[in-house]
């Protein structure tokens, strides 16, 4: 594990990181793949910007695969240049070689924390992390909100983590306005395209596609799936066909942070084998009568095990349930939610900072990959894809 | 839409849409086993003994269930309007929970109609290579031959301008939103005519809308594609609704310049959606064309003058002075928006349903939360509350339609009974219908007593067997 420096302290822009990165494509050097994204059209590799040796994430989409997302993907590099703000994630450079579009971004040091989840913490990230990083991911809502678009895809492979510890929104290609000609709209109706993978992430009013439409407050509902994502180790409504997890959202069920309050019967016997998401609003002795056994359980390893004597905080749970409110009138905004006692916790319990709590992950620091010398950083970018990286979702 | 309504009288339950016949069909099949009704001039017969008296609380209904029936990747809704050539209906995309609309054409019907099978081809080819935002889109089509249906899978609609006018009072938009309209079929109708296509049938009931608002020009039956080698925009053929067609065609000449019989539609178009009335009236198909063909029409008084301008060119008699796409993109009434003074015409509800819910998800709510599909309690009700109901301006909503008590109902269903969400079962594969001994489409029925017997479809009064008739 290596510590950051005592003195190290964030720069107030992740986009200040390597300085100016031209399009050129033969000043990058790409050394190992990072991960998979949209669907297997796009591709994240570590890269080095070679004039000045600095470690790159360099995204490529093939074009004749990702036909139907081009359009998407154009708006993401359009909008993410409009956008300046620590929790958004930067495009530095985008150019076409061959038949693939390039985004170059800043090398995100610890991943997505969808990787996180899956690599070191499949039964959830603990709680003083999750607030860190919810904190960002609403600082970044709110700037996003105030320029009037909706993000319509947070969750965790979403969220991306540099090497201090700040969480950076990404995933903007599913963004879309709620200005039109120059009119800020109460409510907007397009269906997001492309987005089969989103789907449980997304609010009921907006899966609803009726005349009330969706605002804003949309992506509150996505930041608590999010929540309890990052919180149980899997998504919610994970194993649900599309069309169950529509009428369930539809019906108000909502998915809750799952710990021993939420699930009781695990500290009894801890052998129940009844899905933890529809808990909650059954009445108990359905839950004995084996109810969700049809929904099948997601061979979470939570069960009967770690659930049992983990216990969330009442902020975190009230945060969770203001967030996943079946009316978006209700649900607080992001600026509202700042506010939430839920975020007070890290510095009431003294909490170190995050590259600390995510111990024992070892991020992709220049340190670590050792750009002294360029011989070296070869050698560390040969180990890293002898791992197994291929798997991770790097999706941003 | 009178052939598929939510209830069936009690003593016929027949869940297939199949078995439905047509309207004309029903209409023979109902009357052929009475005998002409000769008898009833017999002087010493009491009428009252072969028709019984039979008071509205006592025609029982039963509720029909929301049984969830699948197309390929697609979970079928309640109709959303019928057309000439079959039903359209509302369906969902299993995988990505997308709305949709489905053109459902049975070659059985298609055959009786003049050009039908024709059309239909023609529809698809040019749908399958149009792509703008004003011209509907054609997302998939899907063929069984063994029920001889095809479906044709569209962006879904919540509405057309025609339904929107006559929910109106005085059957008409205010001028600023009716200018939004305008330009939008102006830039639908310039893609078409780029893609040298000329659709002959511009009409607000061939205009609809999504549910952001935007226009979508549909109903491409009686398109044509111009050939790729011809000189210029010369026409042959026009099969458009009669009150829209230009002059030339209504005059019967032998070819005519076919953009222009789109922009004169559109000036119809224009005309009506503004004024609430029509340029050109006629008492049958006859006087009409003699009308248009004389080329004479009033502007009303309270069109003032750059929309006035604007109809006079779109609505001029010879094709040659008629204002081309060009000069009307140009236009001042074009060019500016009126002020936003008059309240917006809305998008009328369907079947009592303001918000236009998704029709889908009461069959989804039934398939995944209702047990046994057999068990179910049965839900009945009277003619008399039918017409109560009715009378109470809830027209054609009945409680099988009604969402939030539907919801309401199925939630305390599921407490009561502790029944469990149910998952498709792995087996019954979205799309995989191939293992449906190749039968595309298919009731994702969880039980396998589903009925298929063939029944006569009868009204609820044919079910009061006469027997003095039958005797006799």
């Amino acid at each position: 594990m290596v510590s950051l420096p005592e003195n190290m302290t964030p720069p107030l822009s992740c986009d200040n990181l390597g300085g100016v990165f031209g399009p050129d494509p033969t000043q990058y050097a790409m050394t190992s793949v990072l991960g998979q994204c949209c669907d297997d059209a796009g591709q994240v590799y570590l890269a080095v910007y070679l004039p000045t040796n600095t470690p790159i994430a360099l995204k490529k989409f093939n074009m004749d695969k990702a036909k139907d997302e081009m359009d998407n993907i154009q708006n993401e590099i359009i909008l993410t240049r409009q956008l300046r703000h620590p929790n958004v994630v930067v495009i530095n450079a985008a150019f076409v070689l061959d038949n693939y579009i390039c985004v170059v971004s800043p090398l995100m040091a610890f991943g997505s924390c969808r990787d996180l989840l899956n690599r070191h913490f499949t039964e959830g990230l603990p709680e003083l992390a999750i607030a860190f990083i919810l904190k960002d991911v609403l600082l970044a809502l709110d700037y996003i909100h105030k320029k009037g678009y909706i993000h319509r895809a947070v969750r965790a492979s979403h969220i991306l983590i540099n090497e201090y510890g700040q969480a950076v929104l990404s995933g903007l290609r599913y963004a879309c306005r709620l200005v039109k000609n120059g009119r800020w709209q109460r409510n907007v109706h397009s269906f997001p395209s492309s987005t089969s993978r989103n789907l449980n992430w997304l609010s009921p009013e907006l899966l609803e596609q009726n005349m009330q439409g969706y605002n804003e407050k949309s992506d509150m509902y996505s930041l608590g799936v999010t929540a309890c994502e990052l919180a149980n180790g899997m998504a919610p409504f994970q194993d649900h066909p599309p069309t169950l997890m529509l009428t369930e959202k539809v019906r108000g069920f909502a998915p809750v942070l799952l710990d021993f309050t939420t699930c009781p019967q695990y500290s009894d016997t801890g052998q129940q084998n009844s899905n933890p998401n529809q808990a909650h609003g059954m009445p108990s002795d359905a839950i004995n009568s084996g109810v969700g056994d049809s929904v099948g359980s997601n061979g979470n390893s939570l069960e009967g095990g770690g659930l049992a004597s983990r216990r969330f905080t009442d902020h975190f749970h009230r945060f969770s349930e203001l967030c996943l409110q079946r009316d978006p009138e209700h649900r607080p905004s992001a600026a509202q939610l700042l506010l939430h006692s839920f975020f007070k916790l890290p510095k009431r319990m003294n909490a170190p900072p995050l590259p600390q709590l995510l111990h024992p992950v070892i991020p992709l620091t220049k340190v670590v990959l050792g750009t002294e010398s360029s011989e070296d950083f070869f050698g560390v970018a040969d180990r890293l894809s002898d791992l197994d990286l291929n798997t991770c979702e790097w999706d941003f | 839409m009178g052939s598929e309504r939510a209830e069936e009288p009690i003593h016929i339950v027949y869940s297939d849409e199949e078995n439905v016949l047509d309207e004309e069909e029903r209409n023979s099949r109902l009357f052929e086993d009475l005998e002409p009704a000769s008898w009833i001039n017999d002087e010493d017969t009491d009428v009252t003994t072969f028709f019984h008296r039979v008071d509205s609380d006592q025609i029982i209904y039963e509720a029909k269930k929301k049984r969830c029936k699948m197309i390929g990747k697609y979970v079928m809704g309640d109709l959303l309007g019928e057309g000439s050539y079959g039903k359209v209906k509302e369906v969902l995309d299993s995988e990505t929970l997308c709305r949709k609309a489905v053109k459902i054409l049975k070659k059985r019907k298609l055959r009786r109609i003049p050009n039908g099978e024709q059309n239909v081809q023609r529809e698809i080819v040019l749908l399958k290579k149009l792509q703008h935002p004003n011209v509907i889109g054609l997302l998939d089509v899907l063929v069984n031959d063994e029920k001889e249906k095809m479906y044709l899978v569209m962006e879904f609609c919540v509405g057309g301008l025609q339904d929107m006018l006559e929910s109106t009072p005085k059957k008409r938009f205010p001028l600023w939103q009716a200018h939004g309209y305008f330009c939008q079929l102006m830039d639908g109708l310039q893609y078409l005519h780029s893609q040298r296509i000329i659709h002959k049938d511009i009409k607000p009931g061939n205009l609809l809308l999504t549910l952001s608002g935007i226009l979508k020009i549909s109903d491409l039956g009686v398109a044509e594609a111009l050939d790729f080698f011809a000189e210029d925009d010369t026409c042959y053929t026009g099969q458009g609704s009669p009150a829209f067609q230009p002059p030339e065609i209504a005059n019967g000449h032998e070819k005519f310049l076919g953009f222009k019989v789109d922009i004169w539609s559109s000036g119809v178009t224009l005309y009506n959606i503004t004024t609430g009335l029509y340029p050109f009236e006629g008492d049958n198909i006859f006087r009409l064309f003699e009308n248009i063909g004389k080329g004479e029409y009033v502007i009303p008084d309270e069109i003032e003058n750059p929309l006035r301008d604007l109809l006079h060119g779109m609505l001029q008699k010879d094709a040659n002075d008629r204002f081309t796409l060009q000069q009307i993109r140009q236009h001042p009434w074009f060019l500016r928006k009126p002020p936003q003074t008059l309240e917006e015409v809305p998008i009328p509800p369907l079947r009592g349903d303001e918000l236009h819910n998704m029709t889908v998800l009461p069959y989804l709510m039934d398939y995944h939360y209702v047990e046994d599909p057999a068990s179910g309690q049965p839900q009945y009700y009277t003619e008399h509350e039918r017409n109560a109901w009715a009378e109470r301006g809830e027209q054609d909503t009945y409680p099988t339609e009604c969402y939030p008590r539907e919801w309401a109902d199925q939630l305390g269903d599921l407490k009561s009974k502790e029944s469990s969400p149910k998952k498709f079962q792995d087996d019954v594969g979205y799309g995989n219908s191939n293992k449906y001994h190749g039968d595309d489409e298919m009731e994702t029925i969880a039980d396998s007593t589903k009925r298929k017997t063939k029944r006569r479809p009868t009204s609820c009064i044919s079910v009061k067997k006469f027997p003095p008739c039958k005797q006799s």
